[in-house]
């Protein structure tokens, strides 16, 4: 520490304060001087002294006082020495107790005062030095604090004793838990697998860096608990417990879960029905009608057909999810795309007698898409309008735009749905299933993937229907 | 002649089952759901029920097996499974014990898709019993 100290002296004689000013002064200190204890009371306000020197009687406010004032009212750090003809233990050790570092004897001689004065400060320089480190540790706390109270994930520390001694914000909210300082890892409700990972770090003879891993479901949420021992100098001290919301995750992974065993499920029965036809025949019961057999034939290949189209339409939504699809915007207008569409299905209409007619007033109806996901979604729309028809009916497709947005109606006159039949319908997999439907083939994946490429345009499509009327599709797309 | 009562939602797997027992000489009639099944049931009493799982609904088989045994009639009309959904979904057939069987009412349960031979093993030993 290289800066000048500063020193205070106090004394009433002006001999002794001179006397002592000299032999400070020769020594590179700054010095200021009192006469009474009133003067130095003011000059102790007004600045930080690192030392003190002090004449215990004085008239007035006498040097007991000055000490007191120094350490209680001020509560500084500044060092104190008494320097007093009263050489009685008793007021060396009154003045020790009211926190004075040491006490100089009068009369002494410079060379006593300068050794009473480099132990007062090289005391100083301790003190200033645990000042300067704990200002550090308090700073270094409060960043370490503040970053943990800021993390997204729940942290609580436990001692060796296994009490919580931290816990910030996400973890009392994870845990629906009030952190205070009286708290058990008990009322953490933690379960009894964490318990035990918690005993087994704590427990073990020679304590490891390594985290364990759970999921568990806690109230609403799936948290991933991780449990790191908390070690200092390799030893030891306790737990730390990270608390990360996997919520999102978790239910992505069940979803996929549920997603697999319906795609299983749907693959799996036409395989089932072509097998059983086929152990049919083998049998040879039938063997002698080649009708029945025909027929059997044809209705596994109806099956193999239909199985074709679920592992396509799966394909496609697996490479579509994974963004391997390269697509290429373009201005269409859905009018001639939709006038193409029905020409290609004219064919198929026309063996259920269904009338299909196109209402657009306008001469263009622009969109900018990619092709192909503008043709899957009118193909659906027309495909589902004559699959789900009665013999002799018919499908409307009726055109509108504004400024914003493009909008096709096809309108049936088929089976229709009922309301509750309607609440799946845009779901992976749903087919309704009642005697009306079970002869038409499907994959239930068809308008959960046309709502999908629409909204992936920002677009919506929208169903109204009744039981036994007929059911009209609303597609809306942006506007070229 | 003995009576069965098939329902599946799949028309080629309760067809192609129909053709196969009515050449056993059985009696089948077909329902191709749960609802349509218990319409039957009304005025029909088969010997044997064979009974699809996933239908309306995912459990609309277990629905249905439930129902039918509430009714004294037809409680002790041995029920049949078929499913193509296994382990995927909860239901193990093979740890079918008799805790299980307590709730999910049904006899027996079969993996789709059931050989003709197993299938027709099967219904001759409950037919027998």
């Amino acid at each position: 520490m290289q800066e000048t100290l500063r020193v205070l002296v106090v004394d009433d004689e002006e001999g002794m304060r001179e006397g002592m000013r000299r032999v400070l002064e020769r020594n590179s200190y700054q010095v200021d001087l009192a006469e009474d204890g009133e003067e130095a009371i003011k000059l102790l306000k007004a600045n930080p002294y690192d030392l003190a020197l002090i004449d215990l009687k004085m008239p007035g406010i006498d040097g007991f006082e000055v000490t007191r004032y120094i350490k209680e009212t001020l509560g500084r750090q500044t060092v104190i020495v008494i320097v007093s003809a009263l050489a009685t233990v008793e007021a060396a050790m009154e003045v020790t107790r009211q926190g004075a570092f040491d006490f100089l004897v009068k009369p002494f001689l410079p060379k006593d005062l300068k050794q009473v004065v480099q132990r007062a400060v090289s005391q100083r320089r301790l003190i200033l030095e645990r000042e300067k480190y704990l200002t550090e540790l308090a700073s270094e706390r409060n960043l370490s604090s503040q970053l943990i109270n800021s993390m997204h994930e729940g942290v609580v520390v436990l001692n060796i004793n296994r009490e919580p001694v931290l816990m910030n914000p996400k973890a009392e909210s994870f845990l629906s838990v009030r952190y205070q300082p009286w708290l058990t890892l008990k009322e953490l409700a933690l379960s009894e697998e964490i318990q035990k990972n918690i005993d087994g770090i704590l427990d073990s003879e020679s304590p490891r860096d390594e985290a364990t891993i759970r999921w568990e479901q806690v109230g609403e949420r799936m948290l991933e608990i991780r449990v790191n021992p908390y070690l200092r100098d390799g030893e030891n001290a306790g737990v730390i417990v990270i608390l990360d919301d996997v919520t999102r995750q978790w239910q992505a992974e069940q979803d996929k879960t549920r997603f697999i065993s319906m795609v299983a499920h749907e693959l799996k029965s036409p395989i089932a029905a072509i097998i059983n036809y086929i152990n049919i025949i083998l049998t040879g019961m039938f063997d002698g009608q080649a009708d029945k057999i025909h027929e059997m034939m044809e209705r596994s290949k109806i099956r193999g057909e239909a199985l074709l189209d679920l592992i396509r339409d799966l394909l496609f939504l697996n490479q579509s999810e994974a963004g391997k699809v390269e697509k290429s915007i373009e201005r269409l207008d859905l009018k001639a795309v939709l006038r193409d569409q029905l020409e290609f299905f004219q064919a198929q209409a026309d063996r259920s007698g269904i009338t299909l007619t196109l209402e657009a007033r306008e001469a263009e109806y622009p969109v900018r898409m990619d092709r192909k996901d503008l043709d899957r979604i009118t193909m659906n729309l027309i495909s589902n309008g004559i699959k789900y028809n009665r013999n002799g009916g018919s499908l409307s497709l009726i055109m509108r735009q504004d400024d914003e947005s493009v909008a096709v109606e096809a309108r049936d006159t088929g089976i229709g749905m009922s309301a509750e039949e309607m609440k799946g319908l845009f779901a992976e997999f749903y087919r309704i299933k009642n005697p009306h439907t079970s002869g038409i083939p499907g994959t239930g994946l068809g308008l959960a993937t046309v709502k999908r490429i629409i909204g992936e345009y920002n677009g919506s499509i929208r169903v109204d229907s009744r039981l036994g009327e007929g059911s009209t599709f609303t597609v809306i797309l942006p506007r070229a | 002649m003995k009576k069965i009562l098939i329902i599946d939602d799949d028309p080629d797997l309760q067809e192609g089952q129909k053709v196969f027992l009515e050449a056993r000489g059985y009696e089948v009639l077909t329902a191709g759901g749960a609802a349509e099944g218990l319409e039957i049931l009304r005025r029909f009493t088969p010997n044997l029920i064979l009974v699809d799982l996933m239908m309306e609904h995912y459990d609309a088989g277990f629905v249905f097996c439930a129902k039918v045994r509430d009714n004294p009639e037809l409680a002790e009309v041995p029920i049949i499974m078929q499913t193509a959904a296994r382990d995927k979904l909860g239901f193990t057939p093979d740890s079918y014990d008799e805790k299980a069987r307590s709730w999910m009412k049904a006899d027996r349960i079969l993996t789709k898709p059931v050989p003709l031979e197993d299938l027709l093993n099967t219904i001759e030993q409950y037919l027998a019993e």
